[in-house]
């Protein structure tokens, strides 16, 4: 890039990173996809972000001075909707926030089979209560295992970050963006968040890796992550791979029709040449 | 034959009369498989109660890591390839005429028919929402995108092209011939669909593990899953065949006569011999497969031994032992090779589905005994419907042979 | 870091090959082998 544009974007994203938002001077068109950059050079293991989070879900409230919780890593579950781990790497102490990667294409979504996972236009992918059967199928295909099922009462959900949906439509940012005091969080559209993050890597080649994690996993996911380790020092899976999960069943999904249209013909033909005599197939009664 | 209108409602009284005295159980009620599976039921069904009122984590180990567990990977997935002799046998006898496997038609259709009602019946017992299971059949949003949708959906019309395809035997019981015949006449129609059906949902359960992959140990996972399922689904259901029919003729025996059990013999070889081509074919799927994914890595491992275990020990030989079977003519070893099959099948399935699912994760799944009670009691209750049924409709026997439903002895009939 | 390296996905196609070819011929003699009975009833 030449020097007045990185100028400008470095301008731009240093206003922006006082507002916790991307690059405001361009409006989000409705239609992109959003999400949330997580640079964890700067995450200091307060779990502000927990707390807010329970508070705005109506779940317990983690007790952080007291329960010891960065002691080993945790997963979410069906009362935290995100966790933060401490992982000891090459480069010290990194804190790592876990939570739904609302991606682009979800495995949950396609998986579901009465759209109760569902992605929104906007980019969260939610769970609708009334058309749930419970069948888990979601929490099968997960491939960050993120769906949580309360196992514990005869009517459960499924449970795990929504990226605050209710919030986005009233204008506001996600709960755990809001209470982060470091500007770990930055919200934004994807590909706003994309440009802030290749600028960090770029201003500061020895701080990160070069790579943002979210970028193409799994075709691409809305909350991506910087890192100063390689990421399965911090607990990321990289064999994942690129292609969006829902293409894992595509070829099988457009051969039932095929099958549908060819088998019964080919059956009825073997059955005609099968017929040598008009004997009916189950004797009449006398 | 014209029927006036009385003449049909006094029909009906007749048809519901017959059904209500056939209720009572025929036979001793104090036979060692009625001891076991009485208590076992009823156990199961104190489980169920605990499990509707205070949830599925109640009664089972399933976690946040393990969704699925015994009642989906042995009740669904592993019973669905078990009921694979419907489809099977229905394609080789009305399909391609394929007169000699006649006799057994009826009573594999039957035990398909059972199955799948009741292991459909048991994955809505492992549903978290069942009050919500009309859901993607009424249309409130279906999920043409989920694998699960088309599999639900295909179970639900093969059940119904089942029903078609036993009906004859009911009309034939309720001594209602018109409608036999109707029925009849419908019977190519429900093969050819329900076939075609088998086959799809066959291969979607495999499917539904194919968004899984870095979840499933790569030994177990590939692309052509669904194949790998649908071809062993042809010699599983053969396979069943052979131990269904077995246990039957010994056990219903007195519905069969001479000639009878010696074409047995015949449609036993006969089915061996396709059981030994199936596998044959399948265990060279299994080795392209293999070499396609470059699995030869991964065999030093735990995992590797188990894999060599399912894939040498339970296809490799139950298919050598078809193949002995067939050749020598013993029904014997073809017997013991048919079970060795299945547990082959048994292993895939649950490996699959539940064993090597997350196994890179610190916890492990077991199932609970009170998974595996209710298990069992789905299993009774499904051995007690097909026992009912066959002492009463013409499924092993020829209608013929069956008391009148007119008669006056028909209570007395043991 | 993301390295490129030398990725060949036709790699096993030789040996696929192979296998298929010895199965068809494995097939043939399999079912000749069943069709024809060591005893006779």
């Amino acid at each position: 890039m030449d020097r007045r544009s990185f100028l400008k974007i470095s301008a731009a994203t240093g206003i922006a990173l006082a507002a916790k938002e991307a690059p405001a001077k361009e409006a989000v068109n409705p239609e992109e996809f959003i999400g949330v950059l997580v640079d964890t050079t700067r995450c200091i293991g307060c779990r502000s972000c927990e707390r807010a989070c329970s508070v705005a879900h109506d779940l317990p409230v983690p007790d952080i001075e007291k329960d010891g919780a960065l002691a080993r890593a945790r997963d979410t579950s069906d009362t935290q909707f995100t966790v933060v781990n401490r992982f000891a790497t090459s480069k010290g102490e990194v804190f790592v926030k876990k939570q739904c990667m609302h991606c682009w294409q979800p495995a949950c979504g396609a998986a579901c089979l009465t759209n109760a996972m569902y992605k929104t236009r906007s980019g969260p992918v939610i769970w609708r209560p009334g058309k749930c059967i419970g069948c888990r199928f979601c929490m099968v295909s997960c491939p960050f295992d993120m769906p949580k099922f309360e196992y514990n009462t005869w009517n459960p959900r499924l449970l795990k970050c929504t990226m605050c949906a209710e919030r986005l439509e009233q204008g506001k940012r996600p709960a755990c963006v809001d209470a982060c005091p470091t500007d770990a969080l930055l919200f934004g559209s994807k590909r706003q968040l994309m440009e802030v993050a290749r600028v960090r890597i770029y201003n500061h080649p020895e701080r990160y890796v070069h790579k943002v994690y979210g970028e193409y996993e799994v075709g691409g996911t809305g909350w991506l992550y910087l890192s100063p380790v390689p990421f399965e020092e911090i607990g990321f899976r990289t064999d994942l791979g690129t292609t969006p999960y829902p293409e894992y069943t595509r070829p099988f999904l457009y051969a039932v029709p095929l099958a549908l249209f060819g088998l019964p013909a080919l059956l009825l033909g073997l059955n005609l040449l099968a017929n040598n005599d008009d004997t009916p197939l189950e004797g009449s009664e006398s | 034959m014209t029927q006036s209108p009385t003449g049909l409602s006094a029909e009906v009284r007749r048809v519901l009369r017959f059904v209500v005295s056939e209720l009572w159980p025929k036979g001793p009620l104090l036979t060692p498989f009625n001891l076991i599976s009485v208590p076992v039921i009823l156990l199961g069904i104190g489980i169920l109660v605990v499990r509707f009122i205070y949830g599925l984590g109640a009664v089972t180990n399933l976690s946040q890591s393990y969704p699925w567990g015994l009642w989906i990977g042995f009740d669904v997935v592993t019973g669905v390839a078990f009921a694979g002799g419907a489809y099977v046998l229905t394609f080789v006898v009305y399909v391609m005429r394929v007169e000699k496997y006649h006799p057994i038609v009826r009573a594999t259709v039957l035990n398909g028919l059972l199955a799948y009602m009741f292991y459909a019946g048991a994955l809505v017992l492992d549903l978290g929402r069942p009050w919500n299971a009309p859901n993607p059949i009424i249309g409130n949003s279906f999920g043409y995108n989920s694998v699960l949708f088309l599999v639900c959906w295909h179970f639900m019309l093969y059940m119904m092209a089942e029903v078609v395809e036993f009906s004859p035997v009911v009309a034939e019981w309720l001594g209602l011939k018109r409608l036999r015949n109707i029925l009849s006449s419908l019977t190519l129609a429900a093969v050819i669909f329900g076939v075609t059906l088998s086959m799809l949902h066959q291969a979607g359960l495999a499917a539904l593990f194919l968004m899984a992959k870095p979840k499933i140990h790569p030994l177990w996972y590939s692309e052509f899953m669904p194949i790998l399922f649908l071809v062993s689904s042809i010699y599983s259901g053969l396979s069943m065949v052979i131990l269904e029919g077995t246990i039957s003729h010994r056990v219903f025996s007195n519905q069969l006569d001479a000639a009878k059990h010696h074409q047995f013999d015949d449609m036993l070889l006969g089915l061996g011999k396709g059981a030994a081509i199936t596998m044959f074919v399948y265990y060279f799927f299994k080795a392209l497969v293999f070499l396609h994914d470059r699995q030869w890595n991964l065999l030093g491992s735990g995992w590797g031994a188990w894999y060599l275990f399912e894939v040498l020990g339970c296809v490799l030989v139950p298919c050598v032992m078809y193949i002995v079977a067939v050749r020598t003519r013993s029904t014997g070893l073809l017997r013991v090779a048919a079970i060795w099959a299945l547990i082959g099948i048994l292993l895939n399935r649950l490996n699959t589905s539940v064993f090597v699912f997350n196994w890179q994760s610190a916890h492990h799944y077991y199932p609970s005994w009170q998974e595996i009670v209710v298990t069992l009691t789905v299993v009774f209750v499904e051995i007690w419907a097909f026992r009912w049924i066959v002492l009463r409709m013409p499924v092993l026997r020829e209608a013929h042979q069956l008391p009148h439903p007119e008669s006056p002895v028909v209570a007395a009939t043991a | 870091m993301e390295t490129y390296t030398y990725v060949n996905i036709f790699e096993t196609k030789g040996l696929e090959y192979l296998l298929l070819i010895s199965f068809l011929v494995l097939f043939v003699f399999l079912v000749r082998y069943l069709s024809t009975p060591a005893h006779k009833r």
